[in-house]
């Protein structure tokens, strides 16, 4: 532009192409909306370029090598040896995949793809600056926006990423070679994920934790799982410390932590990984101009169609309220699609699964025991090992269970925790049943094809109405 | 088939069309070719013409209105492009001294089928000269035909209806809405004729003539009002020659009127319709005719471009003000 | 805290009274009832007693004051108590414990799947007002459905009475039509649409009465010229009627002002508009109906013996539809907007009624399908109905043709005004003997006299002729009756 401005006016105006965003976008060009959507960094934002799906594509190398390596009883004798950059670019190679296809599938609905940082610069306007490339900046003029800008790492005092020696959870998923040892901050599904990474490939982590055990948020029995096998694997473990400080000493670095008492504590190490949480992304966007602020929790407050306090703005993901989960926000993304092409749409989920992908895996979804009596409920419980499960045998690996919380006098599913081979997968049965209402009376009557892992399923239900038959009841 | 373009997209589209169909349009300005002009009206065109059919110019408006004439009295088909229309000034004399006149001087041996194209009308937050609304400079020249489109399905209709006309055109985009929305276009080579408005709303109470960037915040201004007035909304689409039947007709069924342009109000189209509805329907009127236009100063500067440009609440003001005579 | 006490309504509809004595001080402690003035009225002096205990804090008249009734005549001190708001508070101890329904169990779960969900989205029904029927009380589409019909049929009955409540407005508008003056100005300012208007009603300008002036000068709107006009026109119907009716010589009061309101009005207004709109022309001829009252006669105790009382309207209805049935566009309504006469191929009769509150006009629908017993019960129960002012709107509505038979009461030939939006109508006169003339000789004969009016925008007086012609065949010959 030579001179002026001359503005680009669209009805949908969306900040971040991640999984909230994009899907968003392309749900929204399918109702006809005439959607502009709006990335500074990568189209799939975190989740598909730095998070999800890096984190699962080297979850699966590192265990195919990792099984390999250790089927010696089935009868598999196998010198593994690991090339780390080759995996590095193969993982980079199913990123592009996605990448570009989340790029084709926004144009084929009639999205508008703008490549630029975005900020907010009075009612109904946005101001991107588009980083060099042609133009400085130009002004988008919406009837509709989404903010769906995702979040980043916290970074601890003392632990800055603009290091060599800190690294991030990016960075992890970048290496071009495996330290010998690393000290991971943080006991947290990202942290557990990375640690069991690393240490399949032969890194000696330790895992350095502020609270007394791993996971918040998971029960007991089915953190412990998880952590007893993470410590068959050579993860070490030091709860109730706290990382303080680091230095470099001669080709290694020294990570020291201190505990509740005042005391500390010295970790040689190759490197640090901190993962310690993630915060959302607002400070970025100057809402102060379209006088919006964020709660307590540094979220940004919706109604049940998305909707900020600002008429016509929607927050998704990350920036609203919820748990921050990649699915969470592609169901909110569809739903404020939906509400801006004037459909009946609302966030009425009655529960958001979640999955976490150590070893073995975690898949949740709806309440726990005790959640449900806190609600009110009279709960019912049917838990199946999977060491009784015959397909779980024929894997090689049985650790874990299958858990069903439902409501003693209705029948109703609660809610459901699943620890054990392709948790995150079996968990899905469950996230349909409680939205449909089902009974456990409706799970047990259905037939699960045998031999698999979802058998379990059938029969927590069963043991919870008192009639499983691979284990014993009550 | 059909896409949804911006009005600047349907420029492009409508030109694009008009030169494929026949060799003699020739597209010539200032940095149209290799930069594909600085709102990309023209992009991609000299790609796919080459230097022949689309030149750059230097920076000489004289220059290229004048080569312009030249080139449409030998009978070719110019699209020249004024970069702002407040550049036509320095051209005005090949505009209004020969542009106009080329028919009669030949007695009608020599027609210039040539459309004069500028980027026109304020809102862009841009320095002097580059926010001007002097359409009322050209109606009030006999021979030249005005065309002002407000959306971009009628930008390319009639911009291949300008081009394909026997006589000049001076075709004024409005800038400001250059990319303020996307309307489905279609694909084919379509004319929408010239010298017809379109009524954009129906209404009983009261009619707004109106054009340009200035339609969008008479449609807004019209639906705030829905329950209070009743409004209809005729957008000209070319000021000269005006569809008078048109404006007659709908002034004869509402009895009050009001003009809605960014033009100042002195020497504006708002007087010509007044007069002319006062020519054709006196014993209709039921109130004076309400101008709702720019103010009688130059254009100002960014800070207050707001204020200069009627926008929905002033011009709903306007029509309260007629409606209660 | 101070209470006003106003002078009471002491009965008989007296509107004031003179304070003859107070009976207290200003700062007195009084108690409740106790006489505090002494009031004089047309008839007698009374007491007016204190409604509250308190003090005399001021007294707002003297000795000898005539007061209006409702004034402010002491201000009183009131012990404690607020006595204004006696009255009105509602019992809201009570509707507080009964107002939150039972809140479910379920802690704000809902068991319903996502397609259910939507639907009640959708549907605009709050589920959380749902009970399921399914398994558990799980909520099925049924449900949903269910619900949001019943919500419906509520949001129906609401939406009927709102209708008849604005009709019931329309009809309490009042149009003045109070003859005005000639205003008889040098100048008048008027927009160019309003002198159009006045020239099209032939109004000059400067009669018309202006309530507003602009520029100093008188200044009139379109609706001042229409009111104006309409006035003139009323003005002039009053007169003639006034010439017409001379002097009333009632006894005493000179004149007598009756109150001109509903369904009197309502008539009017119907006969306006249709001699207004169409032009009448009335086409008389006579039916020798010998034949008929034999018919007639011979009937009428086989149609005692069957339970209904026999006369000659029944016959008259059904040569009047066989009439139609040769001459539609006598069965017909003129739709302007459309420019289009719309014939009608179904046969409502209206059959005028005079009742104590005016003319009314209940509709026989179908006359065409029904036989001559069904026609007169149908007709002696909508009459009587009628009479009793029990028939409903429905029942007078939906007509195409209308008979009035004024010779029920007496008269020969009549010009009736045509019921609106009809185009014809039909007045009967006293069927009697009367002389005609008949092969040179002039002898008595059972005659009945027609009167038709036609709306001449859409039948010539030819086509009427035709049409009584027919009508007048089959009265004459009532057994070609039996071919219909």
């Amino acid at each position: 532009m030579v001179v002026g401005d001359v503005s680009t006016g669209t009805e949908l105006a969306i900040i971040g192409a991640g999984p909230g965003g994009y899907v968003a976008a392309i749900r929204a060009g399918q109702l006809g909306i005439d959607v502009t959507l709006i990335e500074k960094d990568a189209w799939g934002g975190t989740c598909l370029n730095y998070g999800c799906i890096p984190s699962k594509a080297l979850i699966t190398a590192t265990d195919v090598g990792h099984e390999a390596d250790t089927a010696t009883e089935m009868g598999i004798h196998a010198d593994v040896k690991v090339d780390v950059e080759q995996m590095t670019s193969w993982k980079d190679g199913v990123v592009d995949q996605l990448t570009s296809g989340v790029e084709k599938l926004c144009k084929a609905n009639g999205v508008n793809l703008v490549e630029g940082t975005a900020e907010f610069a009075g009612n109904g306007k946005l101001r991107v600056a588009h980083g060099g490339q042609g133009q400085g900046s130009e002004t988008i003029e919406y009837e509709n926006a989404i903010i769906a800008t995702g979040s980043r790492a916290i970074q601890i005092p003392g632990f800055e990423y603009d290091s060599e020696y800190v690294l991030s959870s990016r960075d992890v998923l970048d290496l071009d070679s495996i330290p010998e040892s690393l000290v991971v901050v943080g006991g947290g599904y990202i942290g557990m994920e990375l640690s069991t990474v690393l240490a399949k490939m032969g890194c000696d982590v330790t895992v350095v934790e502020m609270l007394d055990d791993i996971l918040p948020g998971y029960e007991d029995d089915v953190k412990r799982v998880v952590r007893k096998r993470a410590e068959d694997l050579g993860i070490d473990f030091r709860f109730g410390e706290s990382a303080s400080e680091w230095e470099e000493r001669g080709d290694d670095i020294v990570v020291t932590t201190e505990n509740a008492d005042g005391e500390s504590f010295e970790y040689a190490t190759d490197k640090v990984f901190v993962a310690v949480g993630r915060q959302p992304v607002l400070d970025t966007l100057n809402l102060d101009a379209i006088d919006l602020e964020p709660n307590d929790d540094g979220r940004l407050e919706t109604d049940h169609t998305g909707e900020t306090d600002v008429d016509g703005v929607y927050a998704i993901g990350d920036v609203a309220p919820g748990p921050m989960l990649a699915h969470k926000a592609s169901k909110e993304g569809q739903v404020v699609a939906e509400v801006v092409a004037g459909k009946p749409s609302a966030l009425d989920y009655q529960a958001v699964p979640a999955a976490v992908f150590t070893d073995p895996e975690i898949g949740t979804v709806g309440l726990t025991e005790a959640e449900a009596e806190e609600e009110g409920f009279t709960p019912v419980v049917g838990k199946f090992p999977m060491s009784a499960s015959g397909r779980a045998l024929t894997t090689g690996h049985s650790d874990g269970f299958v858990r069903i919380v439902a409501d003693e006098d209705s029948g109703f599913v609660l809610g459901a925790q699943i620890v054990g081979p392709e948790a995150s997968e079996l968990i899905a049965e469950l996230g349909l049943a409680i939205e449909m209402g089902a009974t456990l009376e409706d799970i047990a009557a259905t037939i699960h094809t045998h031999p698999t892992l979802s058998e379990a399923v059938m029969e927590a239900a069963e043991n919870a109405l008192g009639h499983a038959i691979h284990t014993l009841n009550r | 088939m059909s896409e949804n373009l911006t009005l600047v997209q349907a420029v492009r589209d409508g030109l694009h069309d008009a030169m494929a169909a026949d060799d003699d349009v020739i597209a010539l300005g200032e940095d149209i070719g290799k930069n594909g002009g600085v709102f990309r009206a023209t992009q991609g065109l000299h790609e796919e013409f080459g230097d022949d059919r689309v030149i750059d110019t230097p920076l000489a408006e004289s220059g290229i209105i004048g080569t312009a004439v030249g080139m449409a009295a030998y009978g070719l088909k110019p699209v020249p492009e004024i970069q702002f229309s407040g550049f036509m000034y320095p051209g005005f004399d090949q505009i209004v001294s020969h542009m106009s006149r080329m028919r009669t001087r030949s007695r009608g041996r020599f027609t210039l089928p040539m459309v004069l194209r500028a980027p026109y009308g304020g809102g862009i937050r841009a320095p002097e000269h580059h926010s001007e609304s002097k359409e009322a400079f050209y109606t009030h020249e006999a021979g030249l035909k005005v065309v002002v489109p407000s959306t971009p399905y009628d930008t390319k209709g009639l911009l291949i209806s300008a081009i394909r006309d026997p006589d000049p055109v001076v075709f004024l985009e409005p800038k400001k809405i250059y990319r303020s929305f996307r309307e489905e276009v279609p694909d084919e080579d379509y004319e929408v004729p010239l010298g017809e408005a379109s009524i954009r709303r129906e209404g009983n109470d009261v009619s707004v003539f109106t054009w340009g960037a200035m339609t969008r915040p008479t449609l807004e201004a019209a639906e705030n009002l829905e329950g209070e007035i009743d409004v209809e909304v005729v957008d000209l689409r070319t000021l000269d020659p005006m569809d008078e039947e048109t404006i007659v007709e709908s002034f004869e069924k509402t009895g009050r009127a009001a003009v809605v342009h960014e033009a100042p109000q002195t020497g504006g189209l708002a007087g010509e319709i007044a007069a002319t509805l006062q020519e054709h329907s006196l014993l209709y009127q039921e109130a004076p005719v309400e101008r709702i236009t720019g103010f009688d100063t130059p254009f100002p500067l960014y800070a207050l471009e707001d204020f200069y440009l009627p926008e929905a609440e002033r011009i709903s003001d306007g029509l309260r003000e007629v409606m209660a005579f | 805290m101070p209470t006003e006490f106003k002078l009471p309504d002491v009965g008989e509809g007296v509107a004031e009274g003179e304070i003859v004595a107070w009976l207290v001080e200003e700062g007195d402690t009084v108690t409740e009832d106790q006489p505090v003035a002494e009031v004089e009225t047309d008839k007698a002096v009374v007491e007016v007693p204190s409604p509250y205990n308190g003090t005399v804090r001021e007294l707002h008249y003297d000795e000898g004051d005539v007061v209006p009734v409702g004034s402010v005549i002491v201000t009183f001190d009131v012990e404690g108590e607020e006595v204004e708001e006696v009255d009105v508070e509602p019992e809201e101890t009570e509707d507080e414990a009964e107002a939150e329904p039972e809140a479910p169990d379920s802690g704000g779960r809902t068991f319903a799947p996502p397609s259910v969900r939507r639907l009640a989205r959708e549907l605009d029904v709050d589920l959380a007002t749902v009970s399921g029927s399914g398994p558990s009380g799980r909520i099925t589409e049924g449900d949903v459905r269910a619900a949001a019909e019943g919500e419906a049929e509520e949001a129906e009955a609401d939406a009927e009475e709102a209708p008849k409540q604005a009709v019931s407005k329309v009809e309490e508008e009042s149009v003045s039509a109070e003859p005005q003056e000639a205003a008889g100005r040098e100048k008048t300012l008027a927009a160019p649409a309003t002198r159009r208007v006045a020239e099209e009603l032939g109004v000059d300008l400067n009669d018309v009465p202006a309530a507003e002036e602009r520029d100093g000068e008188a200044f009139v709107d379109e609706s001042a010229v229409r009111a104006y006009a309409e006035s003139q026109q009323a003005a002039q119907a009053a007169d003639t009627a006034a010439v017409q009716a001379g002097e009333s010589g009632e006894s005493g009061a000179r004149e007598e002002r009756v109150p001109y309101r509903g369904v009197r009005r309502t008539i009017g207004k119907q006969m306006e508009k249709s001699k207004y709109t169409a032009p009448h022309v009335t086409h008389h001829d006579t039916a020798v109906v010998d034949a008929l009252a034999d018919v007639r006669e011979k009937l009428k105790p086989v149609a005692e013996d069957q339970g209904f009382r026999l006369t000659y309207m029944p016959f008259i209805v059904k040569a009047v539809v066989a009439g139609l049935k040769q001459h539609p566009y006598l069965n017909s309504q003129l739709d302007e907007e459309n420019e289009e006469v719309v014939l009608k191929n179904y046969y409502n009769i209206g059959i005028a009624v005079a009742t104590d509150a005016g003319l009314m006009v209940p509709v026989i629908e179908n006359a065409d399908e029904k036989s001559i017993p069904e026609i007169a019960d149908e007709m002696r129960d909508l009459i009587e109905r009628a009479r009793e002012r029990s028939i409903s709107r429905e029942e007078m509505q939906g007509g195409t043709f209308t008979l009035t038979n004024f010779g029920a009461i007496g008269g020969e030939y009549a010009t009736p005004i045509i019921n609106y939006p009809e185009t014809a109508i039909l007045g009967l006169g006293a069927l009697e003997e009367r002389p005609v003339a008949e092969d040179g000789d002039v002898v008595a004969k059972e005659t009945l006299p027609l009167s038709l009016s036609i709306d001449h925008r859409v039948i010539d007086g030819a086509v009427a002729a035709e049409f009584a012609n027919t009508v007048q065949e089959y009265l004459e010959n009532p057994s070609m009756l039996l071919l219909e």
